[in-house]
């Protein structure tokens, strides 16, 4: 049985935001939406103080507490763990963002862009289907479906891998299966410096973040 | 130079305001508890029977609570897809209470048409479980600290009953037709256990972020509205029209008024001020530097 997951080496993120421009970039999300961003964080106080780059996304969760609150039955969990929403049943009450604690999901308000008039790409990617309804990450489950019909490995080959992972300069996002134990992603979350994050939520969340 | 450390939990992205639940919210929050509140009162106090204030009740709490839906629907990003909120009563109490508001118009409508006994304990039941499913709908807010209580549906259904309780005094008093003692004294009984249940719920747990978030209900202006105006002058006020019956009139009725206004600015507080969410933390080893 697959089960996606991720892995992020904290140690390594730059904090480039190359990941969060990747995923704005392959799914056409407007000025006021990031489906994923580095977090840039000054933990500790003077003179004991440390910067971290916490890139942030949705967490996938076995159980993800955002699912059962949905009223319309728009928010879903697929076999292999991906949570998505139905955009056509969602009706845009903002519940599954008050139950989910990392603050993964998103309203998409009007269409609007950067400019008065959409630009081209704008254009070419408009997605009204997405005004008025929740939006999140989705691990790009239409590139791993597609790679997966091709033959392809996700996580190995770049064809069927989600975007931050492809995008990321340092090498710090790691995705693939985490039911083979012979994976890269599966190796990772089991090294002994590998957390969810806040685990006490309950939702089992499956993005590891690996930290010292 | 770095020494190293044991890892502590750090708080990474501190605790921001929850954005897409406002006014429209709280509304329906308000006029749901209300209407179920003020219509189980008016039943309870006319033994079941129909009395005036029961058909005051009738007419006035079944709209409340569409009001309260109408308002919360507006807020909605697709709101021409409402019908699909009925969609998952086996797991979401947003289902829930929109099934169960319907259910309690229903039932009281069919009470006015068809005066029985047995419409008015199911719409009683409908309106107490209509207010339990707001609390829940709270409740299960994970990504809210002040939110994710166990104590938030029996936290909302005595803010309904307060609240109904105030609407009851207030049209009762003004219709001219004063409340007995007995009833007086059992809504100075209900105000005492609820405000008990509030302050046990603002030090529901020890934990920092739970008393930051909870901190805009306790303090200053909330404190003075919530607990002053909404809990301790309606209490003085139902005392004084027990100990001195020439002035209970007008007593009772300026105490239902504050019970309304102490309830509806404690869940306008609780939606749009406590509703922090949760901040993110992770454990990491601080750094630790000396100078050399």
């Amino acid at each position: 049985m697959t089960r996606w997951g991720m892995a992020i080496d904290v140690r390594r993120c730059v904090g480039c935001q190359t990941c969060t421009i990747a995923c704005k970039q392959e799914h056409g999300l407007p000025p006021d939406t990031a489906w994923r961003f580095v977090a840039d964080c000054e933990v500790g106080e003077y003179p004991d103080v440390r910067r971290v780059f916490l890139p942030m996304q949705c967490m996938h969760c076995a159980e993800p507490p955002c699912v059962p609150v949905c009223p319309t039955g728009a928010s879903r969990q697929r076999d292999d763990g991906i949570v998505w929403v139905e955009y056509d049943a969602c009706v845009g009450c903002g519940y599954c963002a008050m139950a989910c604690p990392y603050q993964a999901r998103h309203l998409v308000h009007e269409a609007n862009g950067y400019f008065e008039i959409p630009t081209p790409s704008e254009a070419a990617q408009a997605r009204p289907e997405r005004h008025g309804v929740m939006t999140k990450c989705t691990f790009c489950k239409e590139r791993v479906d597609d790679g997966l019909g091709r033959g392809l490995q996700p996580g190995v080959d770049a064809d069927a891998t989600p975007m931050c992972a492809l995008a990321c300069i340092a090498g710090a996002i790691v995705f693939g299966d985490l039911d083979d134990a012979t994976s890269r992603v599966s190796r990772l979350a089991a090294d002994p410096r590998a957390q969810v994050l806040m685990p006490e939520c309950g939702t089992e969340p499956r993005v590891y973040y690996l930290a010292d | 130079m770095a020494t190293a450390m044991t890892a502590q939990r750090m708080e990474m992205l501190p605790a921001q305001r929850q954005v897409l639940w406002g006014w429209p919210a709280v509304i329906n929050f308000a006029l749901g508890g209300l209407g179920a509140g003020w219509y189980v009162i008016a039943v309870l106090a006319a033994g079941f029977e129909r009395s005036p204030a029961v058909t005051a009740a009738s007419w006035a709490a079944p709209v409340l609570v569409l009001a309260g839906f109408a308002a919360v629907a507006a807020e909605a990003g697709r709101p021409l897809r409402g019908p699909r909120v009925l969609m998952r009563l086996r797991t979401s109490w947003m289902s829930r209470e929109l099934l169960l508001g319907i259910a309690f118009v229903l039932l009281v409508a069919a009470d006015l048409a068809f005066p029985l006994r047995l419409h008015r304990a199911q719409a009683i039941v409908a309106a107490v479980l209509l207010a339990l499913a707001q609390g829940f709908i709270v409740r299960r807010a994970r990504g809210v600290t002040a939110w994710d209580v166990p104590l938030m549906p029996l936290l909302f259904l005595l803010s309904a009953l307060v609240s109904g309780a105030g609407a009851y005094l207030l049209v009762e008093v003004g219709a001219g037709r004063p409340p007995l003692p007995a009833l007086a004294g059992a809504v100075l009984a209900l105000i005492v256990v609820a405000f008990i249940a509030w302050a046990r719920y603002l030090v529901w747990t020890s934990e920092d972020s739970y008393a930051r978030a909870v901190a805009p209900l306790r303090e200053g202006h909330s404190a003075l509205v919530i607990d002053g105006v909404g809990y301790g002058l309606p209490l003085l006020l139902g005392l004084l029209a027990l100990a001195a019956p020439a002035v209970a009139g007008p007593a009772l009725a300026l105490a239902g008024a504050l019970l309304i206004t102490g309830q509806v600015y404690a869940k306008a507080r609780l939606i749009l001020a406590a509703g922090q969410l949760r901040p993110i933390t992770l454990a990491i080893v601080p750094s630790r530097r000396r100078s050399s």
